[in-house]
């Protein structure tokens, strides 16, 4: 009886981790585009935990975890801008890399949702990207982590988070960014002026 | 747990220790209490013997109609500036006191009028009177003669801020329980008054004490406003020389067959023409907008050549209701706003009318993934709404040419396209409000919808026979009457604009 259901338990989270996995699989791969690179790296799942991805390099050991592999596929494409030009923005770009993997990933209802997006608009409302004035790999890495959380939102929403709203428009909008994600549509006009 | 019990005894005797303190301190009080009476008593009574305005105070026997008194009662509404310094009589509730060392200030308020009122130790007023007027409880009705007083400062919580009153007499007619279930105050607070962490109080704990929810100043406007509407409705159609109709609640079967019908041995009817009646839905819908019994102002009437002559003459009736309410009821408008802010009701004349495709492309605009002969959903209509608001600037818009398939029977189909009707809506604030059509008065082209749509032609006899004797091409609609005030004012429940709503959870009080 208990071993049976610690077997179930352990079956859905095994599921769970590895939809995480594949979820993570493909956002490297488009990264991996949209940073123009050829070559397909491969990608496993790490022995410890199956949610957190593998990158099985040429020289030693494996890369592992998300941001650590999409800073090294940045330096692998040569477009090292991408993790900030200066020590400021770099530091800047490992901050936002880092709120993506442990406040973004680990929204579980709606009330996390609702802080981070409300942190998210407030630091925007001076800013067109999240470190610099340039795209960085923060910009892409936070915008693929919500961007499931930002179709989901009503017009509404969207209006009442309007930094947010128009700091990932502009992303979604940067070439090579979106590859195969929906377009999410904002409107360009207020359509509720008393959410504000 | 075990070890408290052994250790039972050990710890008795600190126990009846501490006991016995207690009870000598209560003793104490008890005794401190008693000589605080005693000597209050004492007070008092020598206050009875002192008591000069024991005549200008009190409770008085219950009105039987003994005497017909011709003393003038005015209204707290007339109390303005032209009636300083003057001497009346006045018959309010007590909506609250505050007793203040000598004097004691009352706010008197009559329907959705209040005015400040101040019992003050004088020369008529004595100090057993301003005790006597502090303990009133609050709701009670009261007698008050006093003088009326120009005040300096404006009383900004008052309906009267130019003018007190000093209260000479006061008598109590009618004695509220000191404990109400709830408290006006809170009842009238606006919702964003939750900053401040004052309360306020919940939908269905007004609903359950209706009759003290009634009371306030933004219920006792909604309700102002209500009659307002049916009163233009009338007056509007009246003029365009339309025949108010009484016709029964009580029929066979459901004419309609769209939403359910409560059965009771008898059905009651889901929609009859021509009227301003009751109506009764079964839909089992838990919602913002939705009672099961509500009030319907129903409009039928024959047209010559295009269903558009109707359309024109209900929306016409829609604008002269909106104009009417914005000119004649802005005191009400303001007091509801106060508690439920929003913008003013916005209308273009002539009515915009949109017909359903262009909606759907606007909303394809906007996002949202639809079929073209889906019905709207709620959401769906809400965000129209805003996106209608947003290019043209009107909270009220006609949907023209609905999709047949989301349509009654008896809905005339589009002589040019048979996938949509000659039927359409109307929304304030993206919201429905009327729903109407061109009906089919060809009783061949009924019976054949009918069948199609599977509708026992039995059932409908009477409907489709009546149309074989010669009938004229005619349209209709029918307007929810608590969703035009709803919608007009802003507000976000219907519960809040009828006066004992009735919905598959409440039916009291």
């Amino acid at each position: 009886m208990r071993a049976g259901r610690s077997a179930a338990d352990s079956r859905c989270l095994s599921g769970c981790r590895s939809g995480k996995m594949a979820a993570a699989r493909v956002e490297l791969e488009s990264l991996e585009k949209t940073l123009g690179l050829r070559r397909r790296n491969k990608l496993g799942p790490s022995p410890s935990d199956s949610a957190v991805p593998v990158l099985q390099t040429n020289n030693g050991p494996g890369l592992v975890g998300l941001t650590t592999i999409a800073s090294h596929l940045v330096k692998v494409a040569k477009k090292e801008a991408l993790l900030g030009s200066t020590a400021e923005e770099s530091a800047i770009v490992q901050q936002w890399l880092e709120y993506r993997i442990t406040q973004i990933d680990r929204c579980n209802s709606q009330e996390d949702t609702r802080v981070v997006l409300k942190e998210l608009n407030c630091y925007l409302e001076d800013k067109v990207y999240l470190a610099g004035n340039s795209l960085t790999l923060a910009d892409i890495m936070v915008y693929n982590g919500l961007h499931h959380i930002v179709a989901g939102l009503t017009h509404e929403e969207r209006e009442k988070f309007m930094n947010v709203s128009r700091w990932f428009n502009h992303i979604q909008h940067c070439p090579g960014v979106r590859q195969h994600s929906a377009a999410v549509i904002f409107m360009k006009n207020r359509l509720y002026p008393s959410v504000h | 747990m075990t070890k408290g019990e052994s250790g039972g005894v050990q710890e008795d005797q600190p126990q009846s220790k501490k006991a016995a303190k207690k009870l000598q301190k209560e003793a104490e009080k008890a005794a401190k209490k008693a000589e605080k009476q005693a000597k209050l008593a004492s007070e008092n009574q020598a206050g009875d013997e002192e008591d000069f305005a024991k005549d200008r105070y009190g409770i008085l026997p219950m009105i039987q109609s003994q005497e017909k008194l011709d003393r003038v009662l005015v209204h707290v509404k007339t109390l303005t500036e032209e009636k300083a310094d003057q001497v009346v009589w006045l018959r309010s509730r007590v909506h609250t006191s505050r007793a203040k060392g000598k004097q004691c200030f009352l706010v008197l308020r009559q329907q959705q009028f209040n005015v400040q009122g101040l019992v003050a130790v004088g020369d008529h007023v004595s100090k057993q009177m301003v005790k006597f007027a502090a303990n009133i409880s609050k709701e009670s009705i009261v007698d008050v003669e006093g003088i009326v007083r120009k005040v300096d400062q404006k009383i900004e919580s008052c309906s009267q801020q130019d003018v007190e009153l000093h209260i000479e007499k006061i008598y109590v007619i009618s004695a509220a329980e000191p404990r109400l279930p709830l408290q006006l105050e809170d009842a009238m607070r606006p919702e964003a008054g939750d900053e401040e962490g004052r309360a306020t109080v919940n939908q269905d704990t007004r609903l359950d004490n209706r009759i003290i929810d009634l009371r306030t100043m933004t219920s006792q406007s909604i309700f102002r406003l209500q009659a307002g509407v049916c009163q233009l409705f009338r007056e509007t159609l009246i003029k365009k020389e339309f025949v108010e109709v009484q016709t029964p609640k009580i029929i066979s079967a459901a004419s309609e067959g769209g939403a359910n019908v409560f059965t009771v041995s008898l059905s009651i009817s889901q929609s009859m023409k021509y009227s301003l009646k009751f109506m009764f839905r079964a839909e089992d819908s838990n919602t913002h907008r939705h009672l099961t019994e509500f009030v319907g102002l129903d409009i039928e009437m024959a047209f010559n050549y295009h269903y558009h002559e109707v359309v024109t003459e209900i929306a016409g009736t829609l604008v002269q209701i909106f104009k009417g309410l914005r000119d004649r009821h802005q005191t009400e408008i303001q007091t509801v706003c106060k508690q439920y802010p929003c913008e003013p009701f916005k209308f273009l004349e002539p009515t915009l009318r949109l017909e359903f495709p262009e909606a759907v492309a606007m909303l394809k605009e906007a996002g949202v993934e639809m079929g073209d002969e889906e019905d709207l959903s709620t959401p769906n209509e809400k965000l129209l709404g805003r996106l209608v608001k947003e290019k043209y600037d009107t909270d009220f818009y006609i949907l023209d040419k609905y999709p047949l398939a989301v349509r009654p029977f008896y809905t005339m189909p589009d002589p040019h396209d048979p996938k949509y009707s000659n039927s359409y809506d109307m929304f304030m604030r993206g919201e429905e409000i009327l729903s109407g059509a061109q009906r089919i008065h060809d009783p061949q082209l009924l019976t054949d919808r009918a069948l199609q749509l599977g509708i026992d032609i039995e059932k409908i006899k009477s409907y489709i026979d009546s149309f074989r004797y010669g009938a004229p091409p005619h349209a209709g609609g029918g307007i929810g009457l608590e969703r035009v005030t709803m919608l007009y004012l802003g507000l976000h429940n219907i519960r809040q604009t009828s006066m004992f709503p009735r919905d598959p959870k409440r039916l009291t009080p």
